[in-house]
């Protein structure tokens, strides 16, 4: 038996989501199993089914550290000298 | 990989809402014993389904059957998806834990070691065994810090919900029907009162580390409480008694307390010691047996080079 995993896309413009995983001697059955198990109510209108060991995972670490003070902007300094701009305007 | 210098670290983790995912380094301890919950669930969700089943060809009418045969679907497809979130613990293989369910060395809920003598009992069990596993499932799903199984439990609770309705459908119907029918349900509810009571289980312990870990969110008193506040007024103006005769309204909060509840009755059922527990494993075991040409079948099919 192979694990495989399944990713659903919901009707309209959400993006494909796992959806959990399941067990089958093939890939044939994979699909027929993933259908059986995730879809007996038309919960996506697309579907993947991808063998576990063909996935490629990356490091939750890695990308716990990806995150970078300066790709981001909360719109603070903005709102400092917009009212900056105010006050001097009054 | 994740992990944690401490349980202080992983407990500040858990309470700052963290989820754990089946790489991380979690404690050992959190590790078994969320496994052996999910485990639990994925039983009952099994046995459940069996119980289903057997209304397929039973229940009166085709609407009735075609429900019955969806919600054997759910049920078992539950099982499916709770046993592949556990064995994704490496704990224990899904083969280990049908070996050990079978041999009843694992558990599943009290309320699958009683026998369904009628279609009333079969209601009863929608109505207030569904209503009382999901308010279980919903206070777990609510806070739960196992990744995996709180994104499963938010599948598995929509679907519950539709059994819950079709289960007070029923019972409304029942309520409204002939003096016979009436009577029916009326005995399903006096057999599966106290069951679906004792679901919830005894007063949490202070020191459970289920709620400390954010498997539960609940305590199960209050959880009990609830079901309790809701069932009463609803099977009451349907026309029901409930099986209790200690069972009053508080006059100054207007609240429903029960009489005492017998928590021999709840380990005695789950150890095993139920009243139709040796029946309900031998099934198990017979639909087991009977689908082994499947899993030969499947097993060949795997063996075939691609």
């Amino acid at each position: 038996m192979k694990t495989y995993e399944v990713f659903l896309k919901r009707p309209g413009k959400d993006p494909f989501i796992h959806v959990g995983a399941l067990e089958a001697p093939d890939d044939d059955l994979a699909l027929s199993f993933a259908r059986d198990c995730y879809t007996r109510r038309s919960e996506g209108d697309q579907m993947w089914v991808v063998a576990r060991e063909d996935l490629l995972v990356a490091d939750p670490v890695e990308l716990e550290m990806a995150d970078r003070p300066h790709r981001h902007n909360d719109g603070a300094l903005l709102r400092d000298l917009r009212q900056a701009g105010d006050q001097s305007a009054s | 990989m994740r992990s944690w210098d401490s349980m202080e670290d992983f407990e500040a983790f858990l309470d700052d809402g963290g989820l754990v995912e089946p790489d991380d380094d979690m404690p050992d301890a959190y590790r078994e014993a969320v496994f052996r919950f999910i485990e639990l669930h994925a039983n009952s969700e099994y046995m459940g389904g069996l119980t289903e089943r057997d209304w397929i060809a039973k229940a009166p009418g085709l609407t009735n059957k075609l429900t019955a045969l969806a919600k054997t679907q759910d049920e078992i497809g539950h099982a499916h998806l709770l046993y592949m979130v556990a064995a994704d613990m490496g704990v224990k293989t899904r083969d280990e834990m049908t070996a050990d369910l079978l041999a009843g060395r694992t558990t599943f809920h009290n309320v699958f070691h009683y026998r369904a003598y009628s279609w009333g009992d079969q209601i009863a069990i929608a109505y207030l065994v569904d209503a009382a596993a999901l308010a279980s499932q919903q206070a777990v799903f609510k806070n739960c810090s196992y990744g995996p199984y709180k994104r499963i439990l938010r599948r598995i609770i929509a679907e519950e919900g539709f059994h819950m309705r079709n289960g007070e459908e029923l019972l409304l119907k029942m309520a409204k029907g002939t003096t016979q029918q009436h009577e029916l349900m009326q005995e399903g509810i006096d057999r599966w009162w106290w069951p679906s009571v004792q679901l919830f289980g005894p007063d949490t312990r202070p020191d459970d580390v289920l709620l400390r870990w954010h498997i539960k969110s609940e305590r199960n008193e209050d959880l009990r409480d609830r079901f309790v506040q809701k069932m009463v007024p609803q099977l009451t103006a349907a026309g029901f008694t409930i099986p209790d005769p200690d069972l009053h309204q508080d006059p100054e909060t207007g609240r429903w307390v029960s009489g005492e509840i017998d928590w021999d009755a709840l380990k005695a059922a789950i150890a095993g010691r139920g009243p139709d527990s040796a029946r309900r494993l031998n099934d198990a075991r017979l639909a087991w047996d009977g689908a082994a040409w499947v899993r030969s079948a499947l097993d060949e099919a795997a063996a075939v080079p691609a």
